[in-house]
């Protein structure tokens, strides 16, 4: 993965330009010794490492502004940072950026029950805002799996998703309001309190930016009441292309159930191995279905739900009848990870999007690049939506496997776009999928998004080297090919 | 007027009029061309003939569309695999008093979005790609067609209540949800517009799932067909299956018995009056709509009843109001400044019946740092202004 060629007079520059950031903020918020720095050389995307220029940890929105402003007169590259989980390399940094930490702004300002929003700063974690609230009845709906680390403002960032998200949404349906500060120092307020805002929807723009238009500084979100009951069903099938239907079959009921997960054959097992689930290990594929609400709609849907299973061919089906029972079957899923970890040295967790009637189509196909690659890969995918999570299996101290996983992973997401779906359905872009993108998108689509990007940040100094494969300055980007005095094309209907 | 038939054709008359320097404005089925500031142009791009179901997957909730395709054509499709477009939009043509509810562009052109809003999110949430010609005359997409995906910038956002000001779209693909089998409401009288927004409050910090509410002032209840004591009535909409939305009515109501019922057929007529503002449709005067914090509606209300006659109702737990009131800028002005007051939100002149606008910008107005970045949003699709120039803000 190539990045941008760093700016040698910058890093040139680099006492300097510490010693200015300490008269913008405090002492102790500026990080510029080796140790200290190391400690921010990565993302969750760990075989990616960059020490940045310094790391700079402000207190307030007034030293971000101070920092930006500082960044855009001289020139300096800036690379957002909240938590740090992002599997994108999203907040890889740079050798000539500074790192703006995030990781002081973890304070929830304002619980608001009559307007139904909790109002946040970026760097409080996804699952602190649902322990504020839950003691009222109330919760916040997005639900990463990385929730008790990754915070609000990486969410918004990367417009994260939960495995509840079929049916409450991703983050940028559950955001009301953003406090945003431009890379020229401006501080900004998109949305609020309100539902509407009836302008451009820059908040919407903002949602899933990668960091890449400027730095969230303040977030406003909706919470919900917690369903009542929750239930969810264990079901295997023989074959993949079964259990794919089934998913179908459930939404064609007219029933959108809280989660609709499915795991391989491989993924089974080794989560059976970690967590003792009592998954089926025998069985080719397995849903986990999950149904909330009042206590009666959750029975009543549950055994319309079983009669679909059974008419699509289950093989095994179990019902939770208790919590404890509903969080087991959960836990094998949600150890997936960690489970396909014991199992394998190092692992790739790709991301990409398909339409669900090509499962097992792309079942297929990964088993044959399983093949060509002579690497294993197991599978866990939200199923409802379509989002698959191959996880590729390699070892890193075998020399070459590191690139024969990533050529795997690329060819998956070539699979993706190819069969009618996308390259990233919640992990983002970054630096990870960069170059994938003119798979999905022709160069003027591309050059559109640029053009966007330029409306925001004119000189390419936030997270450059993300998202877009290549660079193209905003002069060259807003060049108008004209062509004076044509003649107006004959050929239309004119009333 | 020039109609064309797809991005091809839309592509080289915006070059064109790039290269005569004019300014279109970008119409479908015009329903909602009054509307806006009041600018003129060189000439239309009627893009009603972009029809057309593309692609409707019911299993995968996937509907593609041409922009210009009518809404009612939409609703019925989707209605015969017993589906829906969850923001469930108004057909406003009884305000304004025009032919037809417009296109399913239109629509997302000015994000209108009805009562379940409030629970299930606006147009915007349910675009998940499109294509479409820039101002720059250039063919770009955005998205896709499937439900997860978070590659490259989300334009669908930027592109839903841009008025047409950025791009030309044509195919549009939406996620769509299951019609619930059944709705009921419950209503619930209250003294005042805060005891009513306490009320719906109350509701929500209960797990029976409500899904839309609204507040009307007692008289215009009334003539609804809705006759509840109180000065103001709140009404409760309760969807889903059939034994769940029984089981959470006879929980809210024993938990207030003050509360009455209504059933499906009631139920569902008088939402579509709720969601077409049909409401306001007799009242004189200028239409305005507000977005604002649910618990500020009882402050807002109350400082403009201060000063004007005004008839009014509120959406969305009160985050939404309609509200008919003199016409001329001092009811946009006094709306503006007590929605200032109050916290933060927009008000919008929807119908104007005696050349409001060209007193009072019917959209609210951007603060400086904001109409700055508007405008470099704009000029990154449209540098030479060919598209609806000025519909929403001066020189945007
Ligand atoms: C200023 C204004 C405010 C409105 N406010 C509301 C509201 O608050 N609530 C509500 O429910 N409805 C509102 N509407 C009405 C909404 O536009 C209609 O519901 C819509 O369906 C009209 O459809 P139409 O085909 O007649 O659109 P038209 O009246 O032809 O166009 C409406 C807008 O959409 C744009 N547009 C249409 N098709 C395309 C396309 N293919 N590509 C790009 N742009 C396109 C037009 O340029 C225009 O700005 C508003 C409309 C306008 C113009
Ligand atoms: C074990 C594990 C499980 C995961 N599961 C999920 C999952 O289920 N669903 C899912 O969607 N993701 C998942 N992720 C990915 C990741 O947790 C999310 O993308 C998360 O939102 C990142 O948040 P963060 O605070 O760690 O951001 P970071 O990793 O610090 O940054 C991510 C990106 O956001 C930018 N950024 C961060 N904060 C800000 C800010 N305040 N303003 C502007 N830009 C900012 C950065 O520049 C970077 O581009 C998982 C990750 C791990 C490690």
């Amino acid at each position: 993965m190539q990045m941008p060629k760093p700016d040698q007079s910058v890093i040139e520059r680099r006492d300097t330009i510490c010693r200015d950031l300490r008269n913008l903020i405090a002492d102790h918020c500026v990080v510029d010794s080796v140790e200290g720095r190391r400690a921010y050389d990565a993302d969750g995307l760990s075989a990616y490492r960059q020490l940045p220029l310094a790391v700079v940890l402000p207190e307030t929105v007034e030293e971000i502004a101070a920092v930006m402003k500082y960044c855009h007169r001289e020139g300096i590259k800036v690379v957002p940072r909240g938590s740090g989980t992002s599997l994108s390399g999203g907040a890889l940094p740079l050798a000539d950026a500074i790192l703006l930490g995030l990781g002081k702004f973890n304070r929830i300002l304002d619980i608001d029950y009559v307007n139904r929003c909790v109002v946040a700063q970026p760097g409080v974690t996804n699952l602190a805002i649902t322990h504020a609230v839950q003691a009222d009845g109330f919760y916040y709906a997005p639900d990463p799996s990385s929730q008790i680390a990754c915070s609000v403002g990486g969410n918004v960032a990367e417009n994260s998703g939960g495995v509840h998200c079929l049916k409450y949404g991703l983050t940028t349906n559950n955001l009301l309001g953003i406090e945003l500060v431009t890379i020229e120092g401006e501080i900004l307020r998109l949305g609020g309190k309100h539902l509407d805002a009836g302008d451009y929807d820059l908040m919407g723009v903002m949602t899933g930016s990668e960091g890449l238009l400027g730095v969230v500084s303040e977030v406003t979100l909706r919470i919900l009441q917690k369903p009542a009951t929750q239930r969810a069903l264990l079901v295997g099938f023989d074959d993949t292309g079964s259990a794919a239907e089934a998913v179908g079959d459930v939404i064609a009921a007219g029933i959108i159930p809280a989660g609709m997960e499915m795991m391989d054959g491989l993924a089974i097992n080794a989560a059976e191995d970690f967590a003792n689930a009592g998954y089926p290990r025998g069985a080719a594929a397995l849903l986990i279905i999950e149904l909330d609400g009042p206590e009666i709609e959750v029975n009543t849907l549950i055994d319309r739900v079983t009669k679909v299973m059974d008419s699509a061919g289950a093989s095994s089906l179990k019902v939770s009848n208790s919590e404890e029972e509903r969080n087991l079957f959960w836990a094998g899923r949600k150890s997936a990870f960690p489970a396909v970890g014991r199992i394998s040295p190092d692992y790739l967790c790709m991301d990409g999007t398909i339409p669900r009637r090509r499962l097992p189509d792309m079942m297929v196909r990964m088993a044959s690049l399983s093949q060509k690659y002579g690497l294993r890969v197991a599978n866990v995918f939200h199923a409802g939506d379509g989002n698959l999570h191959p996880l590729i299996l390699f070892d890193a101290n075998e020399t070459g496997e590191l690139q024969r996983a990533e050529d795997f992973g690329a060819d998956i997401l070539r699979a993706c776009v190819e069969m009618g779906g996308v390259l990233t359905g919640e992990h983002g872009v970054g630096v990870e999928k960069r170059d994938l993108m003119n798979i999905q998108f022709t160069e003027d689509d591309l050059k559109q998004q640029q053009r966007l990007k330029c409306a925001f940040d004119a000189d390419h100094l936030l997270n450059p080297g993300k998202v877009f494969p290549h660079l193209h300055r905003c002069a060259e980007l807003g060049r108008l090919h004209v062509h004076r005095g044509k003649m107006p094309f004959p050929d239309l209907p004119r009333f | 007027m020039i109609k064309v038939t797809g991005l091809e054709d839309a592509a080289v008359v915006i070059a064109d009029a790039m290269a005569n320097q004019q300014h279109l404005n970008v119409q479908s089925m015009a329903t909602k061309s009054a509307l806006g500031r009041d600018v003129s142009y060189d000439s239309y791009l009627d893009v009603s003939a972009f029809t057309g179901i593309k692609d409707y997957q019911p299993d995968e909730l996937i509907l593609t569309v041409r922009a210009g395709t009518p809404m009612h054509e939409v609703e019925a499709e989707l209605a015969c695999a017993n589906q829906m477009l969850a923001f469930e939009a108004p057909d406003l043509h009884k305000l304004l008093g025009t032919q037809s509810a417009g296109t399913i562009g239109g629509v997302l052109a000015t994000n209108a979005s009805g009562p379940r809003r409030l629970t299930a999110g606006a147009a915007r949430d349910y675009l998940l790609g499109f294509d479409a010609i820039s101002g720059r005359g250039e063919r770009f997409k955005s998205g896709g067609k499937v439900m997860k995906n978070v590659t490259g910038y989300d334009l669908s956002k930027l592109i839903c209540g841009s008025y047409g000001t950025l791009a030309v779209f044509d195919e549009v693909t939406f996620k769509t949800l299951p019609r619930p089998e059944t709705n009921i409401s419950l209503l619930f009288g209250c003294e005042d517009m805060t005891l009513a927004v306490a009320k719906i409050a109350s509701v929500f910090a209960s797990p029976h799932e409500p899904n839309a509410a609204a507040i009307l002032p007692g008289s215009m209840a009334a003539s609804a067909g809705v006759d509840v004591p109180g000065a103001m009535v709140v009404i409760i909409r309760l969807e889903g299956i059939d034994v769940s939305v029984s089981d959470r009515a006879l929980h809210l109501l024993a938990a207030d018995p003050s509360g009455a019922k209504i059933n499906e057929n009631s139920s569902s007529a008088l939402w579509q009056r709720i969601r077409d503002v049909e409401l306001l449709v007799n009242q004189p005067g200028d239409v305005w709509k507000l977005s604002c914090a649910p618990a500020a509606a009882p402050n807002i209300i109350a400082a403009v009843q201060d000063q004007f006659d005004i008839t009014f109702f509120a959406d969305w737990a009160g985050g939404l109001l309609w509200l008919a009131g003199p016409s001329g800028a001092s009811f946009g002005k006094a709306l503006r400044a007590a929605l200032a007051d109050n916290g933060s939100g927009y008000a919008q002149l929807v119908r104007d019946q005696a050349d409001t606008k060209t007193v009072i910008t019917p959209f609210q107005p951007l603060s400086s740092a904001h109409y700055a970045l508007h405008k470099r949003v704009k000029a990154a699709f449209d540098p030479l202004s060919v598209l609806n120039l000025g519909r929403m803000h001066d020189g945007i």
